[in-house]
């Protein structure tokens, strides 16, 4: 369809004009045609009537091109050939009607004003004839020929304004209708009753992707509509159609495709339409795609709810098992996880009773541990599960019992039974699996684990002296004190040795190894420490060798810091040999005072490193202490802290070394105990008497100790080094024959005492038996030695016993032989 | 713990001769213990022994006791004892009050305490 012109459209106005040209001209033709008065001049007429044709013509033909003012021209000359054709017709004639089409044109086609104008122009014009024309009755004549237009165009404008307003109004109507469907944010869509489209808005063109101009003309089926669904959307339309109801609304959900082939789901509400005797469709269209994922979303946002709720009922139901399991995984102290195991099982399964057994190695089952009270027929269910090496239910479903395996082998079973009796579910027998499946582990770790802690642990306390020695002169104590956690048995290890000459040798040590491989190292280095230190060599070279020993022997790269300290009371000196330990502490007089220097590395590090004795004194009355690092280092703290708090502990601390060693675990070690494994180990260099009185029992065993307690008190009084060695020398035969006349009857004793008497010493040697001169295979060398090595022997039998006095002057025998 | 007074050691020497090497302190406790794992430490083609004694802290009369007791089986074997026992020793000073001298020969060093024996075969044809 073509869109017309507008009513006022120029061309219309020009052609308009031309037919009233035209036609004024053939009217005034006729009236010459028929008999009229003289005074008519019918050639003037003729021309005008040629003019108003020729006018018309021009107008006409150049309608495509005119403008408002040639309009204005135009009526303005009709309105002159109007007024000549009236001068020329003489007033007898009805010319002047021809104004009324002037005047009913100017008011139909011009706004008021122009009209007003023009009418004006025609009233003067026809007063200027009427004054040439000497008519009669000028003014009714002149008041007709131009108040008949006038009323009559005025009408017209009224009429016409009207129209114009109602127009006005529909095509804005219209308007707002265009913009409201334009702006919808649905598609909308109408077609007719052969389905062709015939409105397409804008979000339509937006969703289909067709512009209007494209989609008006076509149908709504070969464009939008998936060819599989075209059918039912030609047979829904006609129903549409055909219903009777005129205004038949429907819905459907459909789906749609866009031009470039994409489809979606759409909603379409349809709607039959009865307009001005047609028939036709309208629709909306609505893209639901994102509907559908919000619904879907709701809807799996509530399958996830449901879910979860689901899984939190389960979760509740198991966590009891997975918070055990955890605890399994976590510890070590197997009794702790078979006591949890069985009341969570009994919490968790609402089970009356539960049970472990424990299968040993040749399969026997034992109770490892259970709910108190009775277990009837317990074990030869546990037997049949462990048979049949399935989680089973028995007695009527009210006993249920599951295997725990671990790689492969049945190492227990987990027993529950209702009490009282009612039936487990299915249910109950899966969840009770799951929970043997991740314990079965858990338990068999445990249990392999516990027995290697337990020999690791039984090795370690075997390789620390089970009582430190006895010292004369000297006094020893240590603590061991295995960390919190009781993870693993720790590698630390010490050791007294008493060595040949009186000197004490202290061991601390720590391999970095854990578990058995740890024990056993300390082991062997304890072992080899013994050796070499007995052998005699400086502190330096038997570090040294054990290095060697770690260095070729230790199976991975193991390594081990440690101390070997050598205390010579006679001397007065402490030797030791630091290989990475932390370093040993002299308290002296109240101050402690670390023996630093010459720390050299751990051993097991370097295969060839060089280990030095340094000395130092150590005063009677001075106290040693070694200890590993549990002792010092905290987590996140530098170790000069922890040596800083060490000595701050150490010069408050109590003499006694019991005490002093308790007094530095109360106060530094932390209340939950420690990190790490703590070995302590404390020699304490007592102060020498002025005299001494000392019992011993009568046993081979005691003559060491009694010389390295004479030893002290001789290099105390003064006495060098050759009349130590040949005092002690003539006391130990003193003392040999003490022992041997005593017997070996049990609690025999002997007493060895000694005293300063100006420059002399005095060594007494008394003994409960009976004195012989003799020992059996002597042959007097005992006695010959003494009288030798001393100025005076003198033997005092007695009833109570025999008393040796040995007496000798020091420094009075130089070179003497 | 008296196991850990003494430590022996033995070394082959590869003249025939064995040295026992004492450390540590010799007494009664450990005496009678130390001569037996010293003679069982002879082989009888063995020319000798020398107990070397130089780094022994301390002996007492059963020390002497047991090296009579040593000197009287080697001999029976005919074999040498020799003992080795610096002067300004404890030990040597021991040695000389028992007159230790009458029943082996007592040396400054193990070295010629070996040569002495390896000279006495040389001088002595070689048994069956």
């Amino acid at each position: 369809m073509r869109n017309l012109p507008g009513l006022f459209d120029v061309r219309v106005k020009a052609r308009s004009i031309a037919y009233l040209f035209a036609a004024g001209a053939t009217l005034g033709l006729l009236t010459l045609a028929f008999p009229h008065s003289e005074e008519v001049r019918d050639v003037p007429l003729i021309v005008l009537a040629g003019v108003a044709y020729v006018i018309a013509a021009v107008v006409w033909s150049g309608a495509e091109r005119a403008r408002e003012w040639h309009i204005h021209a135009a009526l303005v000359s009709g309105t002159v050939i109007i007024s000549l054709a009236n001068y020329y017709a003489g007033p007898s004639t009805l010319y002047p009607l021809l104004y009324v089409w002037t005047a009913l044109y100017a008011f139909y086609f011009f706004p008021l004003p122009e009209a007003a104008a023009q009418t004006a122009f025609l009233a003067v014009s026809y007063a200027v004839v009427l004054a040439v024309q000497d008519a009669d009755m000028v003014v009714v004549r002149w008041l007709l020929a131009v108040g008949t237009p006038l009323l009559g165009g005025l009408l017209i404008s009224q009429l016409l304004a009207r129209l114009q307003r109602q127009a006005r109004a529909l095509s804005q109507s219209e308007e707002r209708m265009r913009m409201v469907l334009d702006t919808a944010p649905d598609a909308f869509i109408t077609l007719d009753r052969d389905g062709y489209i015939t409105t397409w808005n804008v979000a339509a063109e937006q969703l289909f992707g067709w512009k209007k101009q494209e989609a008006l003309g076509r149908t709504m089926r070969e464009l939008i509509v998936p060819p599989e669904f075209r059918d039912r959307h030609d047979a829904r339309r006609q129903a549409l159609i055909d219903s009777d109801a005129p205004h038949a609304t429907e819905s459907y959900e459909v789906e749609f495709q866009r031009r470039d082939g994409i489809r979606f789901p759409g909603e379409a509400t349809v709607s039959k339409v009865e307009a001005s005797g047609e028939v036709f469709v309208s629709g909306f269209i609505a893209d639901v795609t994102e509907q559908l994922r919000r619904q879907a979303e709701r809807e799996a946002l509530l399958r996830e709810q449901a879910a979860r709720a689901e899984a939190e009922r389960v979760a509740e139901l198991v966590g009891g098992m997975q918070a055990l399991v955890d605890a399994a995984l976590a510890q070590s102290n197997l009794a702790g996880i078979l006591r949890d195991l069985v009341a969570q099982v009994r919490g968790v399964l609402d089970a009356g009773e539960a049970a472990i057994y424990l299968a040993d190695e040749s399969g026997r089952l034992s109770v490892g541990a259970s709910t108190p009270g009775e277990h009837a027929g317990g074990e030869e269910f546990a037997a049949r599960v462990a048979e049949s090496r399935a989680a089973i239910l028995g007695k009527d479903n009210s006993l249920i019992g599951v295997p725990l395996l671990a790689e492969g082998e049945v190492t227990g079973v987990l027993v529950a039974g209702a009490q009282p009796p009612r039936e487990f579910s299915g249910e109950d027998l899966t969840l009770l699996r799951l929970a043997a499946e991740r314990v079965g582990l858990a338990i068999a770790h445990a249990r392999v684990y516990e027995r290697e802690h337990r020999i690791a642990e039984t090795l370690q306390r075997s390789l620390l002296p089970d009582r430190l020695p006895e010292l004369p002169g000297l006094e020893v104590a240590a603590r061991y004190l295995p960390a919190a956690s009781e993870a693993e048995v720790g590698g630390d290890w010490y050791d007294v040795i008493p060595i040949a000459g009186g000197a004490v040798g202290l061991v601390m040590g720590d391999v970095a190894g854990k578990g058995l491989a740890g024990a056993s190292m300390v082991g062997r280095l304890r072992s080899a420490l013994r050796a070499y230190a007995l052998e005699g060599h400086d502190g330096g070279l038997v570090v040294e060798r054990l290095n060697r020993l770690l260095w070729t022997e230790a199976e991975e790269s193991q390594m081990a810091t440690m101390l070997y300290v050598i205390v010579d009371p006679a001397a007065s000196t402490v030797r030791w040999v630091n290989a990475g330990h932390p370093p040993p502490l002299v308290i002296a007089g109240g101050k402690p005072r670390f023996l630093q220097g010459d720390a050299s590395v751990p051993l097991g590090v370097l295969p060839f490193p060089t280990y030095d004795e340094v000395t130092a004194p150590m005063e009677p009355g001075d106290t040693l202490l070694l200890y590993t690092d549990g002792l010092v280092e905290r987590p996140g703290e530098h170790l000069d802290e922890g040596l800083g708090q060490l000595a701050a502990r150490v010069s408050e601390a109590p003499e006694d070394p019991q005490a002093f060693l308790d007094y530095l675990l109360d106060t530094l070690v932390p209340p939950g105990g420690a990190a790490d494994d703590v070995a302590l180990l404390t020699l304490r260099n007592l102060p020498v008497p002025e005299q001494f009185s000392a019992e011993f029992p009568a046993q081979p065993e005691s003559l060491a100790p009694i010389r390295s307690m004479l030893r002290r008190w001789l290099s105390h009084a003064g006495a060098d080094d050759l009349e130590i060695a040949e005092i002690t020398t003539a006391c130990g035969e003193a003392a040999t024959n003490a022992i041997e006349h005593a017997g070996t009857g049990n609690g025999a004793h002997f007493e060895v005492s000694g005293r300063r008497d100006g420059p002399e010493v005095e060594l007494a040697v008394r003994d409960h038996g009976s004195w012989r001169s003799e020992r059996e295979d002597d042959h007097g060398r005992g006695l010959e030695l003494m009288r030798t090595l001393m100025d005076t022997v003198a033997v005092v039998p007695g009833a109570e016993g025999t008393m040796v006095s040995l007496r000798r002057r020091l420094g009075q025998r130089g070179g003497d032989e | 713990m008296n196991q850990d007074l003494i430590r022996v050691q033995i070394e082959q020497r590869e003249d025939d001769v064995v040295v026992a090497r004492l450390t540590g302190e010799l007494d009664i406790s450990v005496a009678e213990k130390t001569g037996r794992q010293i003679a069982d430490a002879v082989p009888s083609p063995a020319l000798g022994v020398v107990v070397d004694m130089s780094e022994l802290e301390f002996m007492d009369s059963s020390g002497v006791s047991m090296l009579f007791s040593l000197a009287r089986q080697v001999g029976s074997h005919r074999q040498q004892l020799r003992v080795v026992a610096p002067p300004g020793r404890p030990v040597s000073r021991v040695l000389q009050i028992v007159e230790f001298g009458r029943a082996a020969p007592v040396d400054d060093d193990v070295d010629s305490a070996v040569a002495e024996i390896a000279t006495q075969r040389a001088s002595q044809p070689p048994r069956g």
